[in-house]
């Protein structure tokens, strides 16, 4: 019994109705096998007409033709569709967190004062480039997940790129006070939980700051790494005065306290898998790291295309139209067996509608 | 020699079944005006949303989680070409996560977002709700959508001498609903520790009992060890029940005053849609409607009648031809 429905379920999975209590009305289409379009005439004995096998063949057509006719009618009304379907395409492409500072530091201008006449906020600039990267990358899946002083999931990983773009338009709002980074990547990471796919994974880092990571998170995000390997990007937002990523600080100030920056950046390097980062400090600068960005994260990936719903009512009409045309036809060319002077050469001449009728 | 056609009800009929459907193949379809909505849903996550008061299937459920669930049903019936942007409270401020995007293309990952919601998204522990709807007011105006709070109203601190801070905005400037959440009756909340695990509940000493902020109430002289410069509060530690939390729809209902807002309580998670419906502003929208359906029924009516009155008139003719 399973079996049979299993194998129904393949048939009919593709296929959908909106309305699917209309469907106990396809039990009209036996209607046709009762009774017929035309007109019962009495004739004295069925022995009259000689067996045929086109009479046959007509009747059954007549018969099938008001069956389909109301069968597909009742398919129209009850809503026919081909569901959405999922077509798996090679393209290149990551499946992508975007992990957003949102401290309120963010708010203020590459010069760290509040922004002011051609000085835009950190915020609005990472909002318009990432906004042109999501625009750009149209096969990606995308989640994103935003972090200050505590962790926020905002988007699981969707196809649906203009919600990811809703909440990219989020991140110039005024932000909380502070940047716990750590504790974002593995929510971040934990995004990934549910991707099977064997398809690139990235995190994009965007942040103008860190903290110290806890050395408990710390472990915890070295297990998630190792479960759950992805590309990380660190798009580090510097400000005028603060330090850098890159430069060994002289001796002595090399404490994670003093430059924690440089200390996340190390941390990153240790985790084993591949990383870069990027400091940028000023709009051209981040422009062009999302531009590199953009071109590493071209690996193959099988991403699947949305094929839409099609609505199946007007084909399911046009064949009832057929049919009901071809009853119709019939009924025209229906004729009276009984002639005013009735003669058995007559009878013989047109036995095909007869036994039809 | 034809039969007589136009004496023969089956051709009759026939010929409406089939004028009935080449209508229904070339019939326009209709353009119809639908209302959808813009909305900004901004979700209570203070501790006191914690409270399990709720009960669903049986098993008692938190006010987050039933919070979680309405909105979940809200985004479900809302008609598409709607928008719903999402927003969390907590502290002073309301944080905005995404802006409003449709609800119809996007609802895979609005619905997961919705049921990604946690308490420990909140980031301070106070809960000033009067000033998190400002704030809240503030960005649905900036986003021109309505708003929809989630709240129980619980305010921690308690407001300095009960008054309401002034609200700057125009009240009634932006629609919308203030829901909320919780039952009547005062229930325990519960305590979490660092971790994230669940230690308890709140005791009367661990929760500010009054508010002691700016100048000392007028009865503050009246109370026991009251010093005007070592103790303008009263000697006391204050007592009260504000470690217990019900929903305060007295104060909700004075939120919604000055602000302008609508007030429905959530009695259960299908309630919100219906309140939503009724308190925030629709914008005509065009749809196309598809209205083949009603020239098709015309055709399976003419065709059941054909073939369900041949099938019932009797099989035999009454006479015999001469």
């Amino acid at each position: 019994m399973s079996r049979i429905i299993e194998i129904i379920q393949r048939l009919v999975g593709d296929f959908g109705v909106d309305r699917p209590l209309l469907l106990g009305l396809a039990i009209l289409a036996i209607l046709p096998f009762l009774a017929t379009v035309f007109a019962r005439q009495g004739i004295p004995a069925i022995a009259l007409a000689p067996r045929d096998g086109i009479s046959r063949t007509v009747n059954l057509v007549l018969r099938l033709a008001g069956s389909v006719a109301i069968l597909a009618i009742v398919l129209g009304l009850s809503g026919l569709h081909r569901r959405e379907q999922m077509v798996a395409r090679q393209g290149t492409g990551a499946h992508l967190v975007l992990l957003l500072d949102r401290s309120s530091s963010m708010d203020n201008s590459f010069a760290d004062r509040a922004p002011s006449g051609d000085q835009e906020a950190k915020s609005v600039v990472a909002k318009r480039l990432l906004d042109d990267f999501v625009a750009r990358r149209a096969r990606d899946r995308i989640g994103v997940a935003a972090f200050s002083t505590s962790p926020m999931p905002v988007l699981p990983l969707t196809d649906h790129h203009e919600v990811v773009r809703a909440a990219i338009a989020a991140i110039d709002r005024p932000g909380l006070a502070f940047t716990d980074v750590g504790r974002g990547l593995a929510l971040a990471l934990s995004s990934f939980a549910d991707d099977e796919d064997e398809a690139s994974r990235a995190i994009l880092l965007v942040s103008d700051g860190a903290a110290l990571i806890d050395r408990k998170v710390q472990e915890a995000l070295r297990d998630a790494v190792a479960r759950t390997p992805v590309h990380l990007y660190w798009l580090f937002l510097r400000s005028r005065g603060a330090k850098g990523i890159f430069e060994e600080p002289p001796p002595g100030e090399n404490t994670p306290q003093a430059n924690p920056e440089r200390h996340l950046h190390l941390f990153f390097q240790s985790l084993g898998v591949p990383y870069r980062a990027f400091e940028a400090t000023s709009p051209q600068a981040v422009e062009q790291a999302i531009a590199e960005i953009d071109r590493q994260e071209t690996r193959p990936l099988t991403y699947f295309e949305r094929v839409p719903r099609r609505d199946l009512a007007r084909p399911a009409f046009v064949v009832a139209t057929v049919a009901t045309a071809l009853l119709l036809l019939a009924k025209l060319a229906e004729r009276k067996l009984a002639r005013p002077v009735p003669t058995v050469a007559a009878a013989r001449q047109e036995p095909a509608l007869r036994r039809a009728a | 020699m034809g039969v007589r056609l136009s004496h023969d009800w089956r051709f009759w009929l026939l010929a409406v079944a089939l004028l009935a459907l080449l209508a229904a193949l070339l019939i326009p379809r209709l353009t119809l005006t639908r209302h959808a909505r813009d909305l900004l849903v901004v979700i209570d996550v203070t501790g006191s949303m914690n409270v399990r008061d709720y009960l669903e299937g049986g098993e008692p459920v938190s006010r987050l989680t039933t919070a979680r669930h309405a909105v979940r049903r809200l985004l479900a019936d809302l008609p598409c070409q709607s928008r719903l942007g999402l927003g969390i409270f907590t502290e002073r401020r309301s944080f905005l996560l995404f802006e409003p995007a449709e609800v119809c293309e996007n609802f895979a990952a609005i619905d997961g977002a919705i049921d990604a919601i946690d308490w420990r998204m909140a980031w301070e522990g106070d809960s000033y709700v009067v000033r998190g709807v400002h704030a809240a007011l503030a960005i649905a105006g900036s986003l021109t959508a309505d708003l929809v709070f989630l709240t129980d109203g619980q305010e921690a601190p308690p407001l300095a001498g009960g008054a309401l801070p002034p609200f700057e905005g125009e009240p009634g400037k932006v629609a919308g609903l203030l829901v909320g959440v919780g039952a009547t009756e005062p229930s325990p909340i519960p305590k979490y520790n660092e971790d994230g695990r669940e230690i308890g509940f709140y005791a009367e000493q661990d929760v500010p009992q009054e508010n002691r902020e700016g100048p000392p109430p007028e009865d503050a002289p009246s109370r026991a060890g009251w010093n005007p410069r070592n103790a303008p509060w009263g000697g006391e530690p204050a007592t009260g029940t504000e470690h217990l939390s019900a929903m305060r729809e007295d104060g909700l209902r004075r939120l919604a005053a000055q602000t302008g807002l609508g007030f429905a309580p959530l009695r259960d998670p299908a309630s919100l849609s219906a309140a939503v419906e009724a308190n925030t502003r629709a914008h005509p929208v065009d749809v196309l409607v598809d209205i083949a359906g009603i020239p098709a029924s015309l055709a399976l009516l003419a065709l059941t009648t054909l073939f369900g009155l041949a099938a019932l008139i009797g099989h035999r003719p009454d006479r015999l031809p001469a």
